[in-house]
């Protein structure tokens, strides 16, 4: 959703109001991105609300490395950031499949140069993903488990890499077009294989500029990149700035046109309660969730009737409408991003245990249960959270206070996030707060957290089902859509209605606001692959 | 000094590891990313986290002993460098608060001591008690506010040193300054009322009134050197807190300096930079003591350390 911004309180007029709702009849009609003559030129300023540990995408895991390095590199395939989530060529010129679904050939573009000169060739490529894929020595490389299902990458000339797969699989393009898969240059990566922690040599849209740390990031217009006529602007400077209170002041001055995470609602109305029609505002399902994960070794989170009168205690629906004013929560979903091609529509979801319409209905049914299992009125657990305020201790009381109408006194405990990774990873919770951001609508990716824990490390929930690892086998590696929906639905009925081993509260809603002069910038549903800087330029 | 940072050195090398959670936890599983047990085991071991205590602390006094306070666990940075990068606008803005403070402390309590129970003393006494209670960085969102509302302009968000671009410089820097400036002066000017109203107090003094000295003559020759001692050992102990303490005050201005990297350093439990700031801030503290002492003896001719 693409709506400009409004100017509210004393400086309302009517002919004001006239001029706004006409700039939003025209901007939800044509959007920001609209067919305009892109201008070349300018600086764009935005915000990144943290900074890069390293400059080494291969092994962070932050968006804070995204933003403001990953305009110096290119990938070998993309997301296209304003069709979402089609897959596009970047330093690839296109690639083609066997039948048999187990090897893809990749040809590179000829002509593409490193910002020192040096020309890319397939061997670059060949070295990226072997780094990403098949890590030697101390090279850390936080996405290996991701490609289990590449056997083999060779480069049998310099225009040519073919990666060759143990078994097919249907997720293969999107996930190698992750945008942490930075093509290096192989002679560096040869030279020191943690040359790039620490340095930065791509073939980017943008040159390396300066990096001031703690300061701001800069970035410059590299002239001979290969798409022609683009990048559009001279540079830009990315800010590091945490606090929200001052990244709201720096939108509202204009020393940044934009933050490409996201802000809360009341953020949102501060901004363009003081930039009115200068301010445009863009909102998407975010491909972020909060999730309930119970410690299924401690008692009586073992049993699964006392976990479904947990989960149908959740007024979600409610909870959404709610909480969406506050907090950057709201979309109501399974396992799947709502609205994303293998979410299920309404009509399916509501079957599922706490996704009734019937609140009161459900309630009654979840304090049933507590009386089967023998859980007494008043019983205490705690609930452990992560203290990032927005939106994980919203969502922290807003549950504390759906199971005390079931009658549950739920302890709330914030902590700092590492005491709280160490109780998580420890099994030293009850019920606990977890969370999942990805960079794209993929089972394969969505449903690996939940396949039993000695699969999955980022599987908290101490259980192990081999039900769930058998569906999640069969989804990955079935090439038939239709079949790979069904497998989802019934990996989806098994966790969250049958097992509810963890629980889905609410996905998050992603608000962009930005300013009004920023174009070419179209929000996909998270923020790891947007921006695309190479598309984006400045009006005035 | 050595056995005072040497102490320093032990209590925060253990303290920091009591703290539950590790940097390579935060920094690879934060982010919700499937990293196995073998990938963090990996990392610890490259970061000497596998290693033994006594190992760890030997090493770290090893890289010490040859001024080498060794990488940050979090960038891979020289701790050096990321301390150095931030010394500079703390310590410019330390000392900008303190000319402030000063300039401001010094006349106030003199005027609130010397004409003390009239108007005046009243209204420094509201002046230097509402700078007490008024937080330095609650007076720094007011400056925003009052900035980006009235003016709709904000000081510059990113640090630009002294000798590039002194007006930028000093338009970023003025506003946290004046903020952390005014609550330094209420503390200062208090410390120089009553010290002063003791010293006038003094037999020397009413001998020098007696003997029809001008006012100001007796004030400013005889009374107020003496004075400033204790006014000397406030100005000096504020000062050494202001390179590591202005934590929030950093925050609400996005200024990168030595209290921010602590929270960061903390946060991250980037053990390596936690150490090498302690050991700032500790060093810091001593030789503004030794500064202090120094400045007591120049002050005071009866006082001689040998």
């Amino acid at each position: 959703m693409i709506t400009p911004g409004h100017a509210q309180g004393r400086r309302r007029r009517p002919v004001f109001l006239a001029l706004v709702i006409s700039l939003l009849v025209v901007g939800t009609a044509i959007g920001p991105t609209a067919a305009q003559q892109p201008r070349y030129g300018g600086t764009l300023n935005f915000i990144v609300s943290a900074e890069p540990p390293s400059f080494d995408a291969h092994r962070e895991t932050t968006f804070a490395v995204l933003h403001p390095i990953r305009p110096h590199y290119n990938l070998l395939v993309k997301f296209d950031t304003q069709n979402y989530p089609k897959v596009v060529p970047d330093l690839a010129e296109s690639w083609t499949a066997s039948s048999d679904g187990l090897t893809y050939t990749f040809k590179i573009r000829r002509g593409v140069r490193f910002h020192d000169g040096s020309i890319l060739t397939s061997r670059d490529v060949k070295a990226s993903f072997d780094r990403i894929i098949f890590p030697k020595g101390d090279v850390v490389s936080v996405r290996q488990a991701m490609y289990d299902v590449v056997d083999k990458i060779e480069a049998p000339n310099p225009n040519t890499v073919v990666f060759t797969l143990k078994w097919p699989s249907p997720s293969f393009i999107p996930i190698l077009a992750s945008p942490f898969n930075w093509i290096y240059k192989a002679d560096l990566l040869d030279k020191d294989p943690h040359w790039y922690e620490r340095n930065v040599m791509g073939t980017g849209p943008f040159k390396f500029g300066e990096y001031v740390r703690g300061s701001a990031w800069t970035g410059v217009r590299n002239e001979t990149y290969f798409v022609r006529g683009r990048p559009y602007l001279d540079g830009y400077r990315a800010l590091f700035i945490g606090r929200a209170a001052a990244q709201v002041a720096a939108v509202r001055s204009g020393q940044a046109l934009v933050e490409f995470r996201g802000f809360s609602p009341s953020q949102r109305d501060e901004i363009t309660q003081g930039l009115g029609a200068k301010v445009t505002v863009q909102e998407s399902g975010w491909l972020c969730n909060n999730l309930v994960v119970f410690n299924t070794q401690k008692r009586p989170f073992d049993d699964a009737r006392f976990r479904r009168a947990l989960t149908l205690a959740i007024d979600r629906w409610g909870g959404s409408r709610a909480l969406s004013q506050i907090a950057f929560v709201g979309p109501v979903g399974g396992i799947m991003r709502p609205g994303s091609a293998f979410a299920p529509p309404e009509t399916e979801l509501v079957k599922l245990a706490g996704y009734g319409r019937d609140i009161n209905a459900a309630r009654a049914e979840a304090k049933k249960l507590l009386a089967e299992v023998g859980v007494p009125d008043g019983f205490e657990f705690t609930l452990k959270n992560r203290n990032v305020q927005m939106p994980y201790e919203y969502v922290g009381v807003f549950l504390v206070d759906q199971w005390r109408q079931i009658g549950l006194n739920v302890r709330h405990v914030v902590q700092e996030t590492g005491p709280y990774l160490a109780d998580l990873r420890a099994g030293n919770y009850e019920a606990s707060v977890d969370f999942s951001c990805d960079f794209m609508d993929e089972p394969d990716v969505q449903l690996a957290k939940f396949i039993s824990n000695d699969r999955s490390p980022a599987n908290y929930g101490n259980y192990v089902d081999r039900t769930l690892d058998r569906l999640y086998n069969e989804e990955s590696r079935t090439r038939d859509p239709g079949k790979r929906l069904q497998l989802v639905r019934q990996f989806e009925k098994r966790l969250l209605d049958e097992k509810i081993y963890q629980i889905y509260v609410l996905w998050w809603q992603r608000i962009i606001p930005h300013w009004t002069s920023l174009k070419g910038y179209k929000m996909t549903s998270n923020h790891y692959v947007d921006p695309d800087l190479e598309v984006l330029w400045i009006s005035d | 000094m050595i056995p005072t940072l040497l102490a320093v050195a032990v209590l925060v090398f253990v303290l920091v590891r009591v703290i539950p959670g590790d940097v390579v936890e935060l920094r690879l599983v934060s982010g919700g990313t499937f990293v196995t047990k073998q990938v963090v085991e990996a990392e610890r071991a490259r970061l000497g986290l596998d290693k033994s205590l006594w190992r760890q602390f030997g090493d770290w006094m090893t890289g010490i002993a040859r001024f080498d306070l060794g990488t940050s666990m979090w960038t891979g940075a020289p701790i050096t460098h990321e301390i150095g990068i931030r010394l500079q606008l703390s310590l410019q803005l330390a000392l900008m608060a303190t000319l402030i403070a000063v300039a401001v402390a010094i006349p106030l309590g003199t005027i609130a001591a010397v004409r003390r129970g009239t108007w005046a003393d009243a209204v420094v006494q509201v002046i230097s008690v509402s700078g007490l209670a008024v937080p330095s960085f609650w007076l720094g969102i007011l400056f925003i506010l009052f900035l980006l509302s009235y003016f709709h302009w904000l000081p510059p968000l990113t640090f630009t040193p002294l000798w590039q671009n002194p007006r930028a410089n000093l338009l970023q820097l003025i506003w946290p300054a004046l903020a952390v400036g005014y609550r330094y002066s209420a503390v200062t000017t208090r410390m120089t009322r009553s010290s002063l109203l003791e010293v006038l107090r003094e037999d020397y003094v009413r001998t020098a009134w007696s003997k029809g000295l001008a006012g100001w003559r007796v004030v400013r020759h005889h009374a107020l050197r003496n004075a400033l001692l204790p006014v000397v050992a406030v100005i000096g102990l504020e000062f050494a807190f202001l390179i590591g303490g202005l934590v929030v005050t950093e925050q609400v201005f996005n200024l990168n300096g030595i209290g921010k990297l602590f929270v960061d350093a903390i946060s991250h439990r980037d053990y390596t930079l936690i150490q090498g700031l302690m050991l700032l801030v500790s060093f810091a503290y001593i030789v503004m003591n030794l500064g202090i002492d120094l400045m007591h003896a120049w002050l005071d001719p009866r006082i001689a350390y040998q």
